[in-house]
């Protein structure tokens, strides 16, 4: 799933975080995490970004994380929908299976 | 408090005169001025009466203001959240925005990230922690040895024989010569024509590098009066970021030891960009290496300095036998054959 556009998902606001992936270079995908719970926290966010990113073979962006301390699941829902926001995925298109 | 007191509205200031004299009311409370720019507000309500609003003028986050009582709330994130998300869907992604130093911990949580600091004055921060980084590591892939390593930066609005000279000067005194081509589109010419009308102009100049602009230099976003000279007077800090994002992090990619400018005799924007340059580039405190800035007295043609607003003031009475003298060839070539001659055939 290739990155077209900018997208974001989520807010700033506490328990929450806002995900922004955008068009990069090269293949793969650069990860950049900060979050005020980092230092608890910090792999396994990393760890349940990378699970989803993988999953959706995301490839050719920047995905930023702007965490506010949100649980696993806020992460996994934010990162999909701004990777499939940022890759074009129509709601049609959409491989639910895909989706845990 | 509770959220559900609170309501969110967008307000067009150019449309809805009674709520832009609200806002201005409100920005005085903060210590703010009113910016006539700001194209666009997101504002909060609590039963009725206005308590935060951030405004938005292209890609710069502007007016972020919040009522004293309402402070230490979870408000300004939930300001900055509408913000980044109206700016969005206005097609901007790659926010900036200046506050006091003092606010910087504030933007900090919300996401924006400081690039240069005026100490006791203005700080300006950018809304990823992958933007300015990432630009230099870019650049550090172009960095060049030698013992003196120039840059420029210039318009090229359109480019002249001073630009060449200018750029032929600095190359002959420099080990390497790195020129950036401003990349904002404010100008008569497009991005893309001026840095054709540069590359094809300098094909024949040793030991140089043309680079693309970006927004770290001379743009709407670190020097936004450049291009809205007749807006009012350039204050101290406006030259002041630009000029420090370049000492503090673009020289040091490229390991430029000397900024080359030619000297300035009519706009007075440029003449005091020059002078500050001296400044901020090397006498300022800063923990990043001086800068020298070198003035190279402009090429003149006859008694008269060679400058391109003389370039596009001959271009609209159509004097290409004047505008010979004062561009190289493959710039004149260019506006004969590729700017005038389709707008002839359209006419």
């Amino acid at each position: 799933m290739k990155v077209v556009r900018e997208a974001l998902a989520g807010t700033l606001e506490s328990n929450d975080l806002l995900v922004r992936v955008s068009p990069g270079r090269g293949e793969g995908y650069e990860l950049v995490i900060s979050s005020e719970v980092k230092h608890q926290f910090g792999p396994q966010i990393e760890a349940t970004a990378k699970e989803v990113l993988a999953r959706l073979a995301v490839s050719g962006g920047t995905v930023v994380i702007e965490d506010k301390g949100a649980l696993d699941c806020t992460i996994r829902a934010r990162l999909e929908a701004a990777a499939m926001r940022a890759c074009a995925v129509e709601a049609a298109d959409i491989d639910w299976s895909k989706l845990k | 408090m509770t959220d559900d007191e609170l309501s969110c509205e967008t307000i067009f200031p150019a449309r809805q005169p009674l709520e832009r004299g609200e806002i201005g009311r409100f920005l005085v409370q903060s210590d703010l001025d009113y910016e006539p720019g700001v194209e666009v507000f997101v504002v909060f309500r609590r039963e009725g009466t206005l308590v935060a609003c951030a405004g938005l003028e292209k890609n710069i986050v502007k007016c972020v203001a919040i009522s004293e009582e309402l402070r230490g709330e979870s408000i300004g994130l939930k300001l900055l959240t509408e913000i980044v998300g109206l700016a969005q869907d206005r097609g901007y992604s790659h926010l900036f925005l200046y506050t006091k130093p003092d606010n910087v911990p504030f933007f900090r949580g919300c996401g924006f990230y400081p690039l240069v600091e005026v100490p006791g004055r203005v700080a300006f921060m950018e809304n990823t922690p992958v933007g300015l980084p990432s630009y230099c590591t870019r650049l550090r892939g172009e960095a060049k040895s030698g013992g003196k390593i120039g840059a420029i930066v210039m318009n090229a609005n359109p480019f002249t024989l001073g630009h060449l000279y200018l750029i032929e000067r600095a190359a002959a005194e420099c080990d390497w010569l790195h020129v950036f081509v401003v990349a904002e589109e404010a100008s008569l010419f497009s991005y893309r024509d001026r840095f054709a009308m540069v590359s094809e102009g300098t094909a024949r100049v040793a030991r140089m590098t043309l680079h693309h602009g970006s927004s770290y230099m001379v743009s709407r976003a670190t020097f936004s009066s450049y291009f809205f000279k007749e807006k009012g007077i350039v204050g101290d800090c406006c030259t002041a970021v630009d000029l420090l994002v370049f000492r503090n992090w673009i020289a040091p990619a490229l390991g430029v030891t000397h900024r080359f400018v030619g000297t300035e005799p009519f706009c007075p924007t440029t003449r005091k960009y020059n002078a500050d340059m001296h400044h901020w580039l090397a006498e300022a405190a800063s923990p990043a290496a001086p800068v020298e800035t070198v003035e190279i007295p402009r090429l003149t043609y006859g008694e008269t300095p060679i400058s391109a607003s003389e370039v596009r003031r001959l271009l609209a009475e159509k004097d290409f036998a004047a505008i010979a003298h004062l561009v190289p060839p493959t710039t004149l070539d260019f506006l004969q054959t590729r700017w005038c001659a389709p707008a002839m055939t359209a006419a």
